[in-house]
């Protein structure tokens, strides 16, 4: 059974350059077309665990965020079969003057819960959050590891039909970088569960993906199975590096 | 217009939670805390009447009231609007991350607004009880053009959202149309009266502002009835701004991020 399906998929930028205002009124302003995403075709079908993989640039990000309808495409299409979609991300709509208490419902409610589902989940994202009482004082005072401890918190309760993670996240202290690593594992290991990852690291897609997309200026280079194309990969990026070497 | 009705409700509840939380957070740290929201207008409306009855020695009866109804309309229209045009921008942070139909943005800042409002609202009633204003059924009338007024913010709101996405310079264009037009509203003085004759006619009915607070003093301290033709142009005029606003959205609320 298919859980995502992309057609033709092409999404552009258009970038205006700074400049002064001066010479803005002397030449017309142009716009600059940047293209993302350009001819992008494929299915993923439920439960599978994909990986994008690419250089800096190459698209990423921005097919994630197509697919979580943060973008609009300007060509093609994408269905997901009425399957519910998140892309994690740290902190989403959280406000510093607030407590964590409360900021766990405004980032809850954004992500699509209830305040029913919210609350009944309250314990667990705060004892998974290792913050105690700190959870009653505003994020402000939080120090960098506690604010993320809390945001990972709460996205770890996230149950979407399809999951997009952009780099696969371990936060905090050594204590907490594995609490949170093996949290991601679950999440990800769910069978029901569709799931695309970006990520820089081929050890990490090799150990997690199923299958493979790599991504190269803004087009699908190569599909296919998690260990052909990684050994492709690497072997492309060696020959790079000795390429510029010389 | 199905798919509006089952947006607001999927995300009513995170519009109250964060209008309420936006509100905390105004007055979060402070000692008076909570207390702001009620001090913040009372003092405004002291010192109006200060600067009304001492300063300028007006001799019109019920003059303060006069001006509290213009600047309790005013601030709720001005506030609104002004922050309008950097509204998508200043919730980066939300738009970026997840999808989130982005005029609910709108009605949570309008809602933290209309709660000021409302206090500020309240405070006027209790100065006419005090000024011994006669409160007849009529103030009644009072609630369709709070309605009209409701409308006509949010829907010239929405477009100016929408614009101020691609021009940074907007916001700084609508902060002086706001100033020309507060002038020609008559916040501070009676616009039928100050202004020669066939203008302050004209102000009063192209100028929507100027018609509301008109109505609503006409309403509230002089017992009259309210020009229902007028007050309904305008809310057909508010709708027309809606639809416009809510199209605009639709087409181009998801091409935001790639902007910001």
């Amino acid at each position: 059974m298919k859980a995502i399906s992309v057609q033709d998929l092409e999404v552009n930028y258009y970038t205006v350059k700074e400049e002064t205002f001066s010479k803005r009124i002397l030449k017309r302003i142009k716009k600059k077309k940047f293209t993302a995403l350009k001819n992008i075709n494929f299915d993923i079908d439920k439960g599978c665990v994909v990986g994008i993989i690419g250089p800096n640039g190459s698209g990423k990000s921005t097919l994630l965020k197509t697919i979580a309808h943060i973008f609009e495409p300007d060509k093609g299409s994408i269905n997901l079969y009425g399957n519910t979609v998140n892309l994690l991300s740290l902190g989403t709509g959280f406000d510093s003057e607030l407590s964590g208490y409360e900021n766990i419902f405004l980032s809850g409610m954004l992500l699509g819960f209830s305040k029913k589902t919210i609350e009944t989940k309250l314990k667990d994202i705060i004892d998974f959050s290792e913050l105690g009482e700190f959870i009653y004082n505003p994020v402000k005072t939080y120090s960098s590891g506690m604010y993320s401890k809390l945001a990972f918190s709460i996205m770890a309760i996230l149950d979407a039909d399809i999951l997009l993670i952009d780099e696969v996240l371990s936060v905090g202290d050594i204590h907490f970088q594995e609490k949170s690593y093996n949290k991601m594992l679950e999440l990800i290991d769910d069978k029901k569960r569709t799931v695309l990852i970006v990520s820089h690291s081929t050890t990490t897609i090799e150990e997690l993906c199923d299958k493979v997309i790599w991504l190269d200026k803004g087009q699908i280079r190569k599909m296919g199975k998690t260990k052909d194309i990684i050994n492709e990969y690497r072997e492309y990026a060696i020959k790079l590096n000795t390429e510029i070497t010389k | 217009m199905k798919k509006i009705f089952k947006d607001l409700k999927q995300y009513f509840p995170f519009i109250i939670y964060s209008t309420k939380s936006k509100l905390k957070s105004e007055v979060a740290g402070s000692y008076l805390n909570s207390l702001w929201w009620v001090i913040n207008p009372l003092c405004m409306m002291l010192i109006y009447m200060f600067v009304v009855v001492v300063v300028f020695k007006s001799k019109e009866p019920n003059f303060p009231i006069f001006v509290f109804i213009g600047l309790t309309l005013w601030d709720f229209f001005n506030r609104v609007v002004s922050s309008s045009a950097k509204l998508v921008k200043s919730n980066r942070n939300i738009i970026n991350k997840v999808y989130i139909p982005k005029y609910i943005l709108l009605i949570v800042n309008t809602f933290v607004m209309l709660f000021k409002f409302f206090i500020s609202l309240a405070i006027v009633f209790i100065f006419m009880i005090i000024f011994k204003i006669h409160i007849s059924f009529r103030i009644l009338y009072f609630i369709p053009i709070l309605i009209v007024l409701y409308f006509l913010t949010f829907g010239i709101s929405l477009i100016i959202m929408h614009f101020g996405v691609y021009i940074a310079d907007l916001h700084n264009v609508i902060n002086i149309i706001l100033k020309f037009v507060f002038y020609f509203s008559g916040v501070f003085y009676n616009l039928l009266l100050r202004v020669p004759s066939p203008y302050n006619k004209i102000l009063l009915i192209f100028n929507p502002m100027a018609t509301l607070i008109n109505e609503s003093r006409n309403v509230l301290i002089n017992n009259m009835m309210p020009n229902i033709l007028l007050i309904l142009g305008w809310f057909i005029i508010s709708i027309i701004l809606n639809i416009i606003g809510f199209k605009l959205l639709k087409k181009y609320e998801n091409s935001y991020s790639k902007v910001i």
